[in-house]
């Protein structure tokens, strides 16, 4: 397992589940809580035992305020919504995929999309297995549009014009989107706590760094730079002043060609939602493939080691061998003697 | 084997082997106690033999403190890089934390070295002194040679996880 998947599996499992029993006139009652990556918990629920067509999908993040500060709720929502509207026939008036009110949405969750589970078909399951993904992808919308402005300006807007979108995706841990008029920049600030991820996370780095350069298929690929300082974009608005926490900065510099069409975009903003936990999770398998790796050479130190044992055929060749000697050598009441 | 290996380790076996001359001997301070006269807190001179301090080079070196009872073996793997010092790190932790498979491989090492074997002399009559050496000299060469495959290894594996992560944005 190379790549980690996108969508969120169990959340996808679910509503093929739910669907299926609506399907087969058995409709299920569901009260599930989903995890994911990032602090995200998503939530699944009835919410009326006699109507249950109608399933409650919550979701809370760690990133929403930072999403909310982008630019503003309303403006979020309704992006949110736009992304599930192709599903929501006009013919009758309820929809298969409604957000609702902020009134109403389940206490604890930043959002709550009501479902209709009857109507839900392969795509738009998918589609909702992605909702942690459509909802970050904001700051990124954003920054495309952004580009498109700045890219049409006959002048290059000065430094100081141009915006900085922030998403602060756990503490301590923000990615910055930066706009400008020829590429859009990407700045992941990740820590890592423990020691040992520190120096492999060095060694990681600089193959994402160095790669590009060596390897001539992947040229087209988005420039990669690391840095233990924040990035001349950043510096004006990063927020950790706190000097005990050595945060490393990972830009990638996208190109046009990177968001050229929507497909593309969203290809992008995947893989780029997806960077902490790829780099994360390789670090970890390496860690455990070298256990595994001590493990067998431990196995072997100790058959070598064994070797150097007597045999029990050793000891009957030479019956005078010190362990039995001593073993016979009593006092007059049968106690053994020590020296 | 490198040229400069070889006539190091063969240092190394030579001064084992005149160092695990054993014998049993019970502690002249504690009455019915017998414990290796290296480890104890108050030595006394008498009981302790020169030790012998053989060294490749800053990074490579290999101590060996005699008594009569028992022999420490202390030995100092190279290092060249943070990389490699996280590896022995990890390494030789792992040895010890399964030691009592090794009988006579020490919890700790003592300071200044990445790892410490105390052979005493319940070992050299339960084992071939030739064989315990053969043991120590396969252990300095193996250590060498699995610290730089894992570091090989950790660089090949973030090549290729760096470039597939890459070669998924060629559109």
């Amino acid at each position: 397992m190379l790549h980690l998947p996108t969508n969120n599996t169990l959340l996808e499992a679910t509503l093929i589940e739910l669907n299926e029993a609506w399907l087969n006139n058995a409709p299920l009652v569901v009260d599930r809580i989903v995890s994911d990556f990032d602090h995200t918990t998503l939530h699944l629920l009835t919410p009326d035992n006699e109507n249950r067509q109608w399933v409650y999908l919550s979701i809370v993040l760690m990133t929403w305020s930072s999403l909310c500060k982008c630019s503003n709720e309303e403006f979020l929502l309704r992006y949110i919504q736009s992304k599930f509207d192709k599903y929501n026939n006009d013919s009758d008036n309820s929809n298969i995929i409604e957000i609702l009110p902020k009134n109403q949405t389940v206490q604890g969750y930043n959002l709550t999309l009501r479902l209709d589970i009857s109507k839900l078909n392969n795509q738009s399951i998918t589609d909702l297995s992605l909702l942690k993904t459509h909802i970050m992808s904001y700051p990124f919308q954003l920054s495309f549009q952004k580009f498109n402005q700045l890219s049409a300006m006959e002048v290059a807007p000065s430094n100081d014009a141009v915006s900085t979108y922030r998403m602060q995706y756990r503490e301590d841990e923000n990615i910055y989107i930066q706009p400008s008029n020829d590429r859009i920049t990407v700045i992941f600030e990740t820590i890592f706590n423990d020691e040992t991820d520190k120096i492999f996370s060095k060694v990681f780095l600089q193959e994402f760094v160095d790669s590009r350069k060596r390897n001539r298929s992947i040229q087209s690929a988005p420039q990669v730079l690391f840095s233990n300082t924040p990035p001349r974009e950043i510096i004006n608005i990063t927020t950790n002043q706190n000097k005990d926490v050595d945060s490393k900065f990972i830009t990638f510099v996208l190109f046009p060609r990177h968001f050229s069409n929507d497909e593309i975009q969203f290809k992008t903003i995947c893989k780029l939602l997806q960077f902490r936990h790829y780099f994360h999770y390789h670090i970890k398998c390496s860690k455990a493939f070298m256990h595994s790796r001590m493990r067998f050479r431990v196995n072997n130190f100790i058959k070598v080691l064994n070797r150097a044992k007597f045999d029990s055929n050793d000891d009957e060749e030479n019956g005078t061998s010190s362990g039995q000697l001593d073993d016979k050598r009593r006092t007059i009441t049968g106690r053994k003697l020590v020296y | 084997m490198s040229q400069s290996l070889r006539p190091y380790l063969t240092a190394v076996r030579h001064s084992l082997e005149a160092a695990l001359t054993l014998s049993n001997f019970s502690s002249q301070e504690v009455e019915r106690h017998n414990r290796p006269e290296i480890e104890v807190p108050i030595q006394s001179a008498e009981l302790l033999l020169q030790p012998m301090h053989i060294s490749r080079n800053e990074h490579e070196q290999v101590l060996i403190e005699p008594s009569v009872n028992s022999v420490r073996v202390n030995i100092m793997v190279k290092q060249a890089d943070e990389i490699e010092q996280i590896l022995v790190h990890k390494f030789t932790r792992f040895l010890e934390q399964r030691a009592e498979a090794f009988y006579i491989l020490r919890r700790v090492p003592i300071k200044g070295y990445s790892i410490s074997f105390l052979i005493t002399n319940k070992h050299t009559e339960s084992m071939k002194n030739g064989k315990l050496i053969d043991f120590i000299i396969e252990f300095m060469e193996e250590v060498d040679k699995e610290i730089s495959e894992m570091k090989l290894f950790l660089n090949a594996r973030a090549r290729f996880v760096a470039e597939e992560y890459l070669s998924e944005f060629v559109y």
